[in-house]
């Protein structure tokens, strides 16, 4: 299993949020961040920028999925049509365990971001209303 | 490099309201020190249980709450590094205190540390950790 951490702009956000949500990947988690990155910060006329607000978003998933899922954060997180500069950052890093608490089961490689049993989503409530009909 | 085996970094997202009693169980095995980000986060959309047992239940207050998708959720992050020895009493504990048993209750992730350095005096690895 791999980490996925992912700096973007805290406008993109929501915009990644979604189209992870799109791909079968709701398990994110966001936290505001302040960085700078290659190009030294922001320069504003006289004043020099380097804490920009940034949104750090990571998740776990199978190794199988990093390349989908990389490629669907770089595509939500970009801005225009080859980029630019402060657009973000992505990271990998190795999981080697994963616990649910509610559970305290320890998550096999294949039950990682399965998410085949949203029952949250609207359309699971709906269907389920009908079906009860 | 077998350091590598030494250390494991354990990040956990619990709920807000048990960080106390995480806390206090942390220093009842003796692993005092780590630190917490507040973040918000979503899991695989059953986290709340109540709203969605009304929204079962047909009621159409609950069912509008719902919105295009699981909302995200305060949590609290935890990031404890330990020696690998001490992780399985770690997790233990942690999943102790915070399972209720309901969805939302979080996740363990345990991942590899190749250095530790002790900022005020130099120390490294696993001496740095103690």
């Amino acid at each position: 299993m791999l980490m996925i951490r992912a700096i973007v702009r805290p406008s993109k956000a929501s915009d990644v949020m979604a189209a992870l949500m799109a791909a079968g990947y709701p398990a994110v988690t966001k936290l505001d961040v302040v960085g700078r990155g290659k190009q030294r910060g922001m320069k504003v006329g006289e004043v020099t920028y380097d804490e920009i607000p940034k949104e750090l978003l990571f998740t776990v998933v199978g190794d199988k999925d990093k390349d989908f899922v990389v490629e669907t954060i770089l595509k939500a997180a970009r801005t225009g049509e080859k980029g630019s500069f402060g657009d973000g950052k992505i990271f990998i890093s190795p999981v080697q365990e994963v616990y649910t608490v509610s559970s305290g089961v320890k998550e096999e490689e294949s039950s990682v971001d399965d998410a085949s049993d949203i029952v949250g989503a609207p359309v699971a409530v709906e269907k389920k209303k009908e079906a009860a009909q | 490099m077998s350091k590598v085996e030494e250390m494991v970094e354990i990040i956990a997202v619990v709920r807000m309201n048990k960080m106390n009693e995480t806390k206090r169980a942390l220093s009842e095995i003796g692993v005092p020190a780590f630190s917490a980000a507040k973040v918000m986060g979503r899991g695989k959309g059953k986290v709340d249980y109540l709203l969605l047992k009304g929204a079962e239940a047909g009621y159409d207050e609950a069912i509008s709450q719902l919105g295009p998708g699981p909302k995200l959720f305060p949590k609290r992050l935890l990031i404890v590094a330990v020696p690998t020895k001490l992780k399985d009493k770690v997790i233990r504990a942690i999943i102790r205190v915070n399972q209720t048993g309901e969805p939302g209750d979080g996740k363990i992730f345990v991942m590899p540390v190749t250095n530790v350095y002790r900022v005020r005096t130099g120390e490294t690895d696993i001496v740095a950790l103690s």
